[in-house]
């Protein structure tokens, strides 16, 4: 493979796992706010922003660390023919349906950024007695989509790499 | 093109796709976008980011992640060692005693944790080297572990039901008291079959060797403490929640926190077990969510297709059966469809497909989430789609091999079916808890 495509594989390869350890101890900042929740209705005043911004914490959770779950392999395969096949093959039927998941994150993007300049234009504010602005979690999923896609083409090259019997 | 043809093209092509071997998410919500902007133009095109939104709104998944990363602490952390030994020295006088008493086991990990995961670990790690060292057969103690960890998504807390309280729009905390007897249903069913086998073929489960049972009886009576782990883990989060104290998201992270706590007081949190318990709550969270995501975009689609009403269409209009048949059909066609596709995709895509049918027909709900999540037990049992197969195929040694693991489940998915058409015949089984603690 050219050396620019290494480079850009191992840029994005390492961009992604930095997130993905930061977004990976997001669990104890959910787990905080949850704990928070209990403890003010036990003892104080429920408070009411504890639920909604628990939401943002877990959608922020998985989708800034969906990158790096694709790099420990962890997005489950159905393997029935699959595992029985040579690694070249293997490389050559994902270098060519890893597009097909390209495509949906782009649709996701796609949607993404149009849900994101409404947000923006009309100050969408979310339906509850706390109504917390919807553009900061929307610009999160966004920015998480773009790593998404990036970990998607990086996945591409290695596929290639793989195929021309030379892994990145 | 008629709707319901487009559906089963849809249908089909997800198939095709799953066999590829892309992940899973990807396929499902490639077939989903790409169907919604054929269909709809770029009016479709928004589908699959307004599920994410959907996604965010159904607060009860918290529970997810946080079941997941109490499951790896209990595991990983080993503090499990000592509930194994509780039933290990107890169970072990009798024949196939120590396949019994991993049921056991499984038993009260499912009432601490809401998947099959931390189940599935634990018996993997913990039981299996043990009993295989005792000279169990592995045919059986594989079904054994499999099959018993699955009763983790049955008796509460579990997470299938929330995911069902979600679509079906019942109540979780009757959902999970009605899956607590069915589940203890189960495990009896299971127990039972054991025993009959060891009884009939002494050499599936020999007695442990004497100088292993010669034990003195303090000891054995000490051991019983550790019983008190689960039972205290289980109280902290079941009884501020009935109670109405904590909603079920924080009885959940109140759980996660207990865990943790109850490993640090054993002296068993390390860094490193700290550090993998909560890589793989990562790995397993997104593992689910984006599914998820991807099956409820899926679901718009068939949504706004008006399936719902086909399918009703189907079984009363064209098929013309009665309500007792079309409850059986639906029960089936939901094993075969789980079974090649992706459960925790199915779960979702098929729900709200069967539920509001279901409540037209007169059923109730509760009792049918019950049916359901058995269901769903049994199709992440069978291959060559399961989820419980693929953390069997990880994490097993390596003198069993894949056929042992397809082939041990046979016997215990015949038990679960069982099971199910009891549930379904005596319905009482699911309700009467219910019904007496929420006085309905």
């Amino acid at each position: 493979m050219p050396g620019y495509i290494v480079k850009y594989v191992r840029f994005v390869e390492a961009l992604n796992y930095r997130i993905g350890r930061f977004a990976m101890y997001l669990l104890f900042a959910l787990m905080g706010v949850l704990l928070y929740s209990t403890f003010s209705k036990v003892f104080m005043t429920p408070a009411l922003w504890t639920l909604e911004m628990a939401q943002f914490f877990m959608v922020a959770y998985f989708f800034l660390g969906g990158p790096y779950s694709i790099q420990m392999g962890s997005a489950v395969r159905m393997d029935l023919l699959y595992a029985d096949w040579r690694p070249t093959t293997k490389a050559v039927v994902d270098a060519v349906t890893v597009l097909f998941m390209l495509f949906y994150l782009g649709n996701l993007l796609w949607g993404g950024i149009e849900s994101l300049t409404y947000s923006f234009q009309v100050g969408e504010r979310s339906a509850s007695p706390w109504r917390p602005y919807l553009w900061p979690i929307k610009t999160v999923m966004c920015i998480a989509l773009v790593l998404m896609i990036l970990q998607g083409s990086a996945e591409f090259f290695k596929d290639i790499a793989r195929v021309r019997g030379r892994e990145i | 093109m008629s709707y319901e043809m487009i559906a089963l093209m849809m249908f089909a092509s997800m198939m095709l796709m799953l066999l590829t071997g892309q992940r899973v998410f990807a396929a499902i919500g490639f077939v989903a976008v790409a169907s919604a902007m054929m269909l709809w133009g770029t009016g479709g095109s928004v589908l699959g980011f307004s599920a994410a939104m959907k996604l965010m709104k159904w607060y009860p998944l918290l529970t997810l992640p946080m079941f997941v990363f109490m499951g790896y602490i209990l595991s990983e952390s080993r503090i499990a060692d000592d509930l194994y030994r509780m039933f290990h020295v107890w169970m072990g006088p009798v024949r196939g005693g120590l396949a019994i008493g991993t049921i056991g086991l499984m038993v009260l990990i499912s009432a601490m944790n809401g998947l099959s995961v931390a189940g599935m670990a634990i018996g993997a790690t913990i039981a299996l080297p043990e009993l295989l060292k005792r000279g169990y057969d592995k045919r059986m103690i594989t079904g054994v572990i499999q099959a018993g960890s699955s009763l983790g998504i049955l008796i509460p807390p579990s997470v299938v039901l929330v995911l069902y309280a979600m679509i079906a729009r019942q109540p979780v905390g009757q959902l999970w008291l009605a899956g607590l007897f069915p589940g203890l249903l189960v495990a009896g069913m299971f127990i039972v079959y054991i025993y009959v086998r060891c009884r009939i073929n002494p050499e599936l489960g020999p007695v442990l060797a004497k100088e292993e049972r010669n034990i003195p009886m303090r000891e054995k009576l000490a051991l019983l403490r550790a019983g008190l782990l689960p039972l205290g883990i289980f109280a902290v989060m079941m009884v501020p929640f009935v109670n109405g104290w904590t909603s079920l998201v924080e009885s959940s992270a109140v759980g996660a926190l207990a865990a943790v706590a109850a490993a640090a007081a054993k002296g068993r949190l390390s860094w490193l077990v700290f550090e993998t318990s909560t890589r793989m709550t990562l790995a397993i969270s997104c593992m689910f969510m984006w599914i998820i995501l991807a099956a409820l975009c899926f679901g718009a689609v068939f949504d706004g297709l008006g399936a719902v009403k086909s399918i009703e269409g189907f079984f009363i209009g064209d098929l013309g059966l009665g309500p007792w048949e079309i409850l059986i059909l639906m029960q089936l066609s939901y094993l075969i469809l789980g079974t090649f596709l992706d459960d925790t995709a199915m779960l979702v895509i098929v729900a709200p497909l069967y539920v509001p049918l279901v409540g037209s027909l007169g059923f109730d709900l509760v009792w049918y989430g019950v049916l359901y999540t058995i269901t769903c037990q049994i199709a992440y049992l069978t291959p060559p789609f399961g989820y419980n197969l693929f953390l069997m195929r990880a994490m097993s040694p390596p003198e069993i091999g894949i056929r042992d693991i397809y082939i041990s489940i046979i016997p215990f998915v015949a038990v679960m079916i069982l099971a199910l058409i009891t549930v379904m015949a005596f319905p009482q089984i699911a309700l009467w808890l219910p019904n007496y603690v929420y006085g309905k």
